[in-house]
C-alpha cells in the first residue's frame, strides 16, 4: 500500500510537470490551431540561459527574469518567423515542419554556446532537499512547487477566458480570426500576445523542471512535449482543466507501470495511449463528439 | 525560365542519359576509391529513404516525423536475422522490407484516422517508441552497446550463395536495386495508384464522392512506404555491419524529412538529386557536417517559405501524372466511339431510381433533415432548391455518404444505400459536385478528369506499378474516353493547363466534367452555377441537357431560378429541413407557402 501511495505521488509529480508543458502548448493553439514543435527546445534555452546568466555572476532572480524574457522575445520571432508566414499557406505541414526546424535550430545553438554536456542546475527556490512529509511519506517541495504553480495557472488561464473582456476575444479569435478583424479586434496582438505567454509557460516549465532535474542539456524537453502533448489530447486540446487532469493521469498511470512492471515501459505506454486516443477519443477523454461541416 | 526548366528536365528525364550514368557507375566502381565507393552505396541507401518518405508525405500528403521507425524496423530485422540466425542475405532484406512494411500497415490503422498536428505527434511518438524499444530490448537488439557483425561487404563477410562479395560488387547490387526502385517509383506516380494518392492529399471528401477509398488508398501508401523505408534500412544494415540506436533516432527522422522537403515533395527527380546532395556534403565538408543539425533545422524553418517547391521546384518543369506511353497510344488510336454512341452506351448502366424515404438528420438538438422523402428518376432533372440554412447540402452530404442519417433510408436502384462509406456510394453510380469544386490544383485538366475513371479501371496497381501492356492500355482507352468528354464540356483548350492556373469558371466545369468521366448512373450537383457568367451559365447547361439525354438520374442545387426554369423537370423545395413544396416550376412560383418561405411575406417578382 505504501508503494502504492508513494506511486501515485510520484505520478501526480511528473504529473504536474506534463501538465504545465500541455498548458503552454495549449496557449497558442487557442489562437491559431497551432503547436510549437519547438516546445521543448525553448524550456532548455531557457535553463539553459540561466545557468549561463547565473555563472556570469547575476543574481538568481535576474537571471531568471532576464532568460525568460529573451524566451518571450524567442515567442514573438516564433509567430512572426515560422507559424504567420506558414498560415498563409493553408497547409498544416508548413507550420509542424517550421517550428519543428527552429526548435532544432535552438538545441544546436545551445550546444554550439554552451556545450552538448548536461551542466548542473543551480537551486532556484527550493534545493532538492526541501520536503515535507505527508502521510509519513516524503514530498519535494520542488515538485509541490511545480504543482501549485500549475493548479495556480489553470485557475488564471480558465478565469482569463471566461470572465474577461481579452479571453472573449481570444475565443472569438479561435474560432474566426476573420470575423474578429472585421469587428476590428487586434487579432494579430492577441496572436502574438498567445505567443509570448506559450514561450513564458515553457521557459518557466524549464526553469523548474531543471531544478527538479539538477542538471540540463541541449537535447533536454523534447520527451516531455511528446508527453505534455499526451496530456492534452487526453484532457481535450485547449481545455486548461483537461490538461491538469490528463497530465496526472498520465503521470500516475505511467508510474504505476513504471513502479509495477518495468520502467523501460513509461515511455511507450505513453506514446501508446497517445495513439489509442487519437484513434478512438480525439477531442479528449470529456469532449462531445464535434459535428464538422463538409 | 520555364524554357530552361524544360530543358534541364528533358535532360535529367532523358533515359539514354540515365542508362548512361548507371553504366558508367557500375563500371567506373572499380577505378574507384573504396570510400567513394562507400559514400556511392549511402547515396543510393539515402534515395531510397528520401523516396519512401517522398510516397506518404509529397504524394499522400501524410506527414511523418517518425520515418527512422520504419527505416529502423527493416535494418534490425534484417541485421538479427543475418547475425543472430545466420540466415542469407537474399533472404533478410526481404523480410526486413516486408517487416517495415508490416509496420506501415499497423501504424496505418491509428494514423489513417488522424490529420494534421495529431498526425504528426503521433508518428514521432512512434519514431519514439521505436527508438526506446531498440534501446531496451538488449537481449535481441544489443540495447545501447548496438548489433555489431552484421554480415558486411566492408568486413568481407557477406557470402550470399558462399559467394564473397566485396564493396564494389555490392554497390553494383545497390545501384540495381535503386534503379528498379526508381522505376517502379515513377511508374505509381503516373498510375491511378499515384493519382489517388494526391486525390486523397488535396480533399479526402472529393476523393471518396469518386470512389477512391480514404482508408484504403492511405493504407497502401504506408505500406508501400514502409516497404521502400524497410528495404532502405535493410541495404544499411549490411553495407554498415554496425546498428547503434542512435542511427535511428529523431535527427535521423529529420534528416530524410530534409532531403523531401529540399528536392521538392512530389518529385522523384528532386529527391534524388536532394539525397546525393545531402550525404555527399557532410562527408565532403568538414564545417557542413560541423553544424549539419542547425542547417536542417534552418532548412526546415524557412524552406516551405522560401522554396516550397524545392529544388524541383525552383529548376525543373512540374512532374506529370500520366504515362507518357499511354498518352502515346491514345494520339495513336483513330477515334472510334463518337459522343452519340457514349450516350446510346450510357442507358445500360444509367436509369436507375434513387429514392429518399422518411430521412431524418440531427445535428446536436438541430434538426437539418427533418422526415425528407423525394424521388429521383433517371432522364429527369429535379431541382432541389431552398432559402440558405434550408438543408439542401446536408440531403446531398446524406445521400452521398459523408454524414450518417440519423433516420430513414437512401435506396439506389432498390438498393439500401443508406449509410455507406462514400466511396461505396460513389461506386454504386451515385456521384456528386462539391460546391467549390475540389480537384487536385497541381494536375492539369486532363489529369484531374482522369481521377475521375479512377473506379471505373480494372487493372491492378501491380500492374500499373510495372507499366504492363494491359494498364496502358487500358489508361489509354480512358484518356480516349476522356477526350470526348472534354469535347463535350468544351474543355479541350485547357486540356493540359493545371487547375491552379486556370480560372474559377473552369474548374467547376472541370469539376463537372470529372463527375461525368465517371460513367454515374445518377449525379448530385451541389450549386454547380455558382459565381459562373452568362456564358459559362449556359455552357453547363448545355451540359446539363446531355447529361439528361444520357438517361442520367440528376439532382441539381441551384438559386438562379431563370436557370433552372429552362432546365429542370421537377421542382423540391426545402425549408427548415423540410419539404414544402414538390411539382412543376411553374408551380413554385405561384405557391403561396414557398413565395413566402423563400421571400418572406412579400410577393415574388423574380427571383
Amino acid at each position: 500500500m505504501n508503494i502504492f501511495l508513494s506511486l501515485v505521488l510520484a505520478g501526480v509529480s511528473v504529473g504536474s510537470v506534463y501538465a504545465l508543458v500541455a498548458l503552454g502548448l495549449n496557449v497558442t493553439f487557442w489562437t491559431t490551431k497551432t503547436l510549437n514543435f519547438g516546445h521543448g527546445s525553448l524550456m532548455m534555452f531557457c535553463a539553459m540561459l540561466l545557468v549561463f546568466f547565473a555563472s556570469q555572476g547575476l543574481a538568481m532572480a535576474g537571471a531568471a527574469i532576464l532568460s525568460l524574457l529573451i524566451v518571450a522575445v524567442l515567442g514573438m520571432f516564433i509567430e512572426r518567423f515560422t507559424v504567420r508566414p506558414a498560415l498563409k499557406g493553408n497547409n498544416s505541414m508548413g507550420w509542424v515542419v517550421s517550428t519543428l526546424g527552429f526548435g532544432i535550430v535552438l538545441q544546436g545553438v545551445a550546444a554550439k554556446l554552451f556545450g552538448s554536456q548536461a551542466v548542473a542546475f543551480p537551486s532556484l527556490i527550493f534545493g532538492s532537499d526541501d520536503f515535507i512529509t505527508v502521510f509519513g511519506l516524503y514530498v519535494s517541495l520542488q515538485y509541490l512547487l511545480v504543482l501549485g504553480l500549475s493548479i495556480f495557472l489553470v485557475v488564471v488561464l480558465e478565469c482569463f477566458l471566461r470572465f474577461t473582456r481579452w479571453g472573449q476575444a481570444v475565443r472569438a479569435v479561435s474560432h474566426d480570426p476573420e470575423l474578429g478583424r472585421v469587428n476590428g479586434m487586434p487579432v494579430n496582438a492577441i496572436v502574438i500576445g498567445s505567443f509570448i505567454l506559450s514561450a513564458l509557460l515553457a521557459g518557466a516549465a524549464g526553469l523548474l523542471v531543471s531544478q527538479i532535474g539538477g542538471t540540463v542539456d541541449p537535447a533536454f524537453g523534447f520527451n516531455l512535449v511528446l508527453f505534455g502533448f499526451v496530456a492534452a489530447v487526453v484532457g481535450g486540446m485547449g481545455s486548461s482543466i483537461g490538461a491538469l487532469i490528463g497530465g496526472i493521469a498520465l503521470g500516475v498511470l505511467s508510474k504505476l507501470i513504471g513502479g509495477y512492471i518495468s520502467s523501460a515501459a513509461e515511455q511507450p505506454v505513453a506514446f501508446a495511449i497517445l495513439m489509442l486516443m487519437l484513434a478512438l477519443r480525439p477531442n479528449g477523454l470529456f469532449a462531445q463528439a464535434e459535428a464538422t461541416k463538409a | 525560365m520555364t524554357r530552361f526548366r524544360n530543358a534541364l528536365t528533358a535532360l535529367v528525364t532523358n533515359p539514354y542519359l540515365l542508362a548512361a550514368i548507371v553504366v558508367a557507375l557500375a563500371l567506373g566502381a572499380d577505378w574507384m576509391s573504396a570510400g567513394t565507393v562507400h559514400i556511392l552505396s549511402f547515396v543510393m541507401i539515402s534515395i531510397i529513404f528520401a523516396l519512401s518518405i517522398n510516397l506518404l508525405t509529397g504524394l499522400a500528403g501524410q506527414i511523418s516525423l517518425g520515418h527512422a521507425g520504419l527505416f529502423g524496423m527493416g535494418a534490425y530485422v534484417t541485421g538479427i536475422l543475418a547475425k543472430t540466425y545466420g540466415i542469407s542475405v537474399v533472404v533478410s532484406v526481404p523480410v526486413g522490407m516486408f517487416a517495415a512494411g508490416l509496420v506501415g500497415y499497423l501504424l496505418s490503422f491509428p494514423a489513417g484516422r488522424v490529420r494534421d498536428v495529431y498526425l504528426a505527434m503521433m508518428t514521432l511518438g512512434f519514431g519514439m517508441i521505436f527508438f526506446e524499444i531498440v534501446r531496451e530490448w538488449n537481449d535481441v537488439t544489443g540495447g545501447m552497446m548496438g548489433l555489431s557483425g552484421v554480415p558486411s561487404p566492408t568486413l568481407r563477410t557477406l557470402k550470399p550463395f558462399g559467394v564473397r562479395i566485396n564493396e564494389v560488387w555490392f554497390f553494383r547490387a545497390i545501384l540495381l536495386v535503386t534503379v528498379l526502385t526508381i522505376w517502379i517509383m515513377r511508374n505509381v506516380t503516373q498510375s491511378r495508384t499515384g493519382r489517388a494518392f494526391f486525390a486523397i492529399h488535396h480533399s479526402e471528401v472529393a476523393a471518396g464522392s469518386l470512389g477512391i477509398s480514404r482508408t484504403g488508398t492511405k493504407r497502401l501508401a504506408y505500406v508501400l512506404s514502409g516497404l521502400l523505408a524497410g528495404l532502405a534500412g535493410a541495404l544499411y544494415a549490411h553495407l554498415v555491419g554496425y546498428l547503434g540506436p542512435d542511427s535511428f533516432s529523431l535527427n535521423r527522422s529529420i534528416e530524410v524529412l530534409v532531403i523531401a522537403i529540399v528536392g521538392g515533395l512530389g518529385s522523384i527527380a528532386g529527391q534524388v538529386i536532394s539525397a546525393t546532395i545531402f550525404t555527399f556534403l557532410p562527408e565532403t565538408l568538414q564545417v557542413f557536417s560541423e553544424y549539419q543539425f542547425i542547417v536542417y533545422g534552418v532548412i526546415l524553418t524557412f524552406s516551405l517559405i522560401v522554396l516550397p517547391r524545392g529544388i524541383a521546384g525552383l529548376l525543373l518543369a512540374p512532374p506529370r501524372f500520366i504515362q507518357p506511353r499511354a498518352l502515346r497510344e491514345m494520339r495513336k488510336e483513330p477515334r472510334k466511339a463518337e459522343i452519340g454512341e457514349a450516350a446510346k452506351t450510357q442507358p445500360a448502366e444509367a436509369g436507375g431510381v434513387l429514392t429518399v424515404k422518411k430521412l431524418t438528420k440531427n445535428f446536436g438538438g438541430l434538426t437539418a433533415l427533418d422526415n425528407v422523402s423525394l424521388e429521383l428518376k433517371p432522364g429527369r432533372i429535379t431541382a432541389l432548391v431552398g432559402p440558405n440554412g434550408s438543408g439542401k447540402s446536408t440531403l446531398v452530404n446524406v445521400i452521398s455518404g459523408l454524414y450518417q442519417p440519423s433516420d430513414g433510408r437512401v435506396e439506389f436502384k432498390g438498393q439500401d444505400i443508406t449509410g455507406l462509406p462514400d466511396h461505396r456510394i460513389a461506386q454504386a453510380g451515385v456521384v456528386r459536385t462539391f460546391q467549390d469544386p475540389r480537384l487536385v490544383p497541381n494536375f492539369t485538366v486532363r489529369e484531374n478528369l482522369l481521377l475521375g475513371a479512377h473506379r471505373l479501371m480494372t487493372h491492378s496497381g501491380f500492374g500499373s506499378a510495372l507499366a504492363l501492356p494491359r494498364a496502358i492500355h487500358e489508361e489509354a482507352e480512358f484518356l480516349t474516353r476522356i477526350d470526348k468528354v472534354m469535347d463535350l464540356t468544351e474543355l479541350t483548350p485547357t486540356a493540359d493547363q493545371t487547375i491552379e492556373s486556370l480560372p474559377y469558371g473552369y474548374r467547376r466545369l472541370a469539376e463537372v466534367a470529372r463527375a461525368l468521366v465517371a460513367q454515374p448512373s445518377a449525379i448530385l450537383l451541389d450549386e454547380p452555377a455558382a459565381g459562373l457568367s452568362e456564358v459559362e451559365m449556359e455552357h453547363l447547361a448545355r451540359i446539363i441537357r446531355r447529361m439528361k439525354d444520357m438517361g442520367l438520374t440528376i439532382m441539381l442545387i441551384d438559386h438562379h431560378m431563370d436557370f433552372l426554369a429552362e432546365l429542370v423537370d421537377d421542382v423540391v423545395v426545402l425549408d427548415s429541413g423540410r419539404v414544402i413544396y414538390r411539382g412543376t416550376i411553374e408551380g413554385m412560383r405561384s405557391d403561396r407557402t414557398v413565395i413566402s418561405a423563400y421571400l418572406g411575406e412579400e410577393e415574388a417578382v423574380n427571383a
